[in-house]
């Protein structure tokens, strides 16, 4: 229960930013306002990237340790619950 | 997510376990050459990239001359990020350009073309045509000067083929010269006839990879490779490459959106300077190297004679190399190889400059 | 309050992560893409500019039609000589409507629904009134503008 809240809040939180500050990329972005809301969400949006890369790594990480001990091939001749 | 009953309802009716046995029996082999086997999965993932945003963006062009252009004009300044997603299907265009060569010239270099994998190696090569084509028709859907003289130039040197030239140069203009025919004939293509060859040829060249694996260079022995499974370890890396590229190209889409040049008129001169674009560089400056004429016969066709032998060879290298057919190292095409990417390098390079 | 185990696996933790960072990356791009792909659904000028000469003589007790975004506007001098301007789709199910001068009422043929001259719905499946617009006249523009819009127009 409560590792689903942390994931919707933190969910929520990047959705809303994103949400927040994507508005108004309407034209090519000549006014200094509207430039900056470009850069901003292009940092923001490389925030999530790397993000992602630093979880999958860390995915990686955990598969190949458990790799490594052996325990993920399954054993063979294991009786089958019928 | 776990929802056992969603779960049995599939088991109950599709047998999973087989297919994810079947899975787990994709293994890779690891060695110091391994990061080149990333490079045809992120041209991949660029083309789908192109596919989403060129679907979009066909929402709102218009491919009648008389509209191309400011339809496009329209895309860039009325539409919600209309700038950004034009910019980026050009960006990854460009992209998908540089990695597709990467990823040729990868495979000549380290020899993947040697048995048993030659239908790859020609399957990947006329996807490499396709996609020149692909970007040849899409530079003229934006009907600007640079584009109409670019392409006039591009089908012009079709037409010095010798016997076949003439008519595929029609073919490709849709008549004598570039018109609004010609952009309704590319708009096609690029839109309907690529992208449908561009999937079959596809799904039988990764087809292709599933049935031979992954092809160990010579000079690595290939007993001695320990191999990991593809499913999860090198989908995770294939992943984590794969968003690099896209932070790349969106940044780049970002800071750099292409321009768009004056409306196209077909009586006016051709601009000064024009270049065709960058991946026709070394082509265009090949024909230049050649005069206007040749003990009597047309110096152009000539030069276009020997482009295409030099591509046929290039298409045909898994039956010259005999060495690597029978599994020894050799140099010599190695060395073809290198010669091939510093003369496209260099020409390329060259017809920037100049 | 120290417990001696985790209440979650290593697995789950990572997976969940993942996850729900990979929905939100995926959503805010899909957004991205979505505005683009569906970008009037909804949107309605917040105000047109309209030629005086054109409207403002019209015979009373008539309407006349003029563009509002994709939708038909139209321009209405009741018979006592005071112009106003509305939106001239039905609320029932967005058809555009007519006016009867006979009847002094607005009509729409779809399902055969009936407004009087202000807008209110009288007869028929119609559930709301006609939508009203303000009118104002500036220097050599007709300003017809949504209720309670501030127009600001931009110095040419």
């Amino acid at each position: 229960m409560k590792r689903i809240l942390t994931a919707l809040i933190g969910m929520f939180i990047i959705a809303a930013d994103l949400f927040a500050q994507q508005d108004t990329i309407d034209v090519f972005p000549a006014v200094p306002y509207d430039r900056f809301i470009v850069y901003q969400n292009l940092i923001i949006f490389w925030a999530g990237i790397i993000g992602l890369i630093v979880i999958i790594k860390m995915k990686l990480r955990e598969i190949e340790r458990t790799q490594k001990l052996g325990i993920d091939k399954e054993e063979k001749d294991i009786p089958v619950l019928d | 997510m776990n929802c056992p009953r969603l779960k049995s309802w599939f088991l109950e009716r599709y047998n999973f376990d087989e297919i994810r046995d079947l899975a787990k029996q994709k293994l890779v082999p690891i060695h110091k050459y391994e990061i080149w086997y990333l490079t045809g999965g992120i041209t991949l993932f660029l083309f789908i990239i192109q596919f989403i945003t060129g679907m979009v963006l066909s929402f709102y062009y218009i491919p009648y001359f008389e509209h191309a252009h400011k339809s496009i004009i329209e895309i860039v300044t009325k539409l919600n990020m209309g700038w950004f997603f034009r910019s980026l299907h050009h960006w990854g265009a460009q992209i998908a350009i540089v990695v597709l060569f990467i990823h040729v010239w990868s495979c000549l270099l380290l020899k993947a073309y040697r048995k048993p994998r030659e239908f790859l190696w020609f399957s990947g090569f006329i996807l490499l045509g396709i996609s020149i084509f692909f970007g040849l028709s899409g530079y003229l859907l934006l009907w600007d000067e640079r584009a109409f003289a670019a392409v006039r130039v591009a089908t012009g040197g079709a037409g010095n083929l010798p016997v076949v030239g003439e008519f595929i140069k029609a073919f490709l203009r849709g008549g004598i010269d570039v018109t609004g025919d010609t952009l309704t004939r590319f708009y096609a293509f690029h839109v309907s006839v690529l992208p449908l060859v561009t999937l079959l040829l596809i799904g039988f060249h990764i087809l292709l990879v599933q049935y031979h694996g992954m092809s160990v260079p010579l000079s690595v022995k290939k007993e001695e490779c320990k191999e990991t499974p593809f499913f999860p370890n090198l989908l995770y890396k294939d992943l984590i490459i794969w968003l690099v590229v896209l932070g790349i190209v969106v940044t780049l889409a970002t800071l750099a959106p292409p321009e768009i040049g004056k409306k196209a008129d077909p009586l006016a001169p051709a601009p000064e300077n024009i270049k065709p674009e960058w991946y026709f560089l070394f082509l265009f400056q090949t024909l230049k190297l050649f005069p206007g004429e040749i003990l009597g016969m047309n110096g152009e066709t000539i030069a276009i004679l020997l482009i295409s032998a030099g591509i046929l060879f290039f298409f045909l290298i898994p039956f010259f190399d005999r060495k690597s057919q029978r599994g020894e190292k050799s140099t010599l095409f190695t060395w073809i190889g290198v010669i091939y990417f510093l003369y496209f390098v260099i020409m390329t390079i060259i017809g920037f400059i100049s | 309050m120290k417990i001696d185990f985790s209440l979650v696996t290593r697995r789950t933790f990572l997976n969940t992560l993942f996850g729900g960072w990979l929905v939100a990356f995926m959503g805010g791009s899909l957004y991205g893409l979505l505005k683009f792909a569906f970008p009037t659904l909804g949107k309605e000028p917040d105000f047109v500019i309209l030629k005086p000469d054109d409207f403002l003589n019209i015979p009373a007790n008539s309407v006349k039609p003029f563009a509002w975004g994709g939708k038909l506007g139209l321009f209405f001098k009741h018979s006592n000589g005071n112009t106003t301007a509305l939106k001239g789709v039905c609320t029932h199910m967005e058809c555009n409507i007519t006016y009867i001068p006979q009847d002094k009422k607005f009509y729409c043929a779809c399902h055969k629904g009936w407004f009087d001259e202000n807008g209110k719905n009288i007869e028929g499946p119609p559930p709301k009134p006609l939508e009203f617009f303000d009118v104002t006249v500036e220097a050599d523009k007709l300003i017809v503008a949504k209720k309670g819009i501030k127009v600001e127009l931009p110095k040419a």
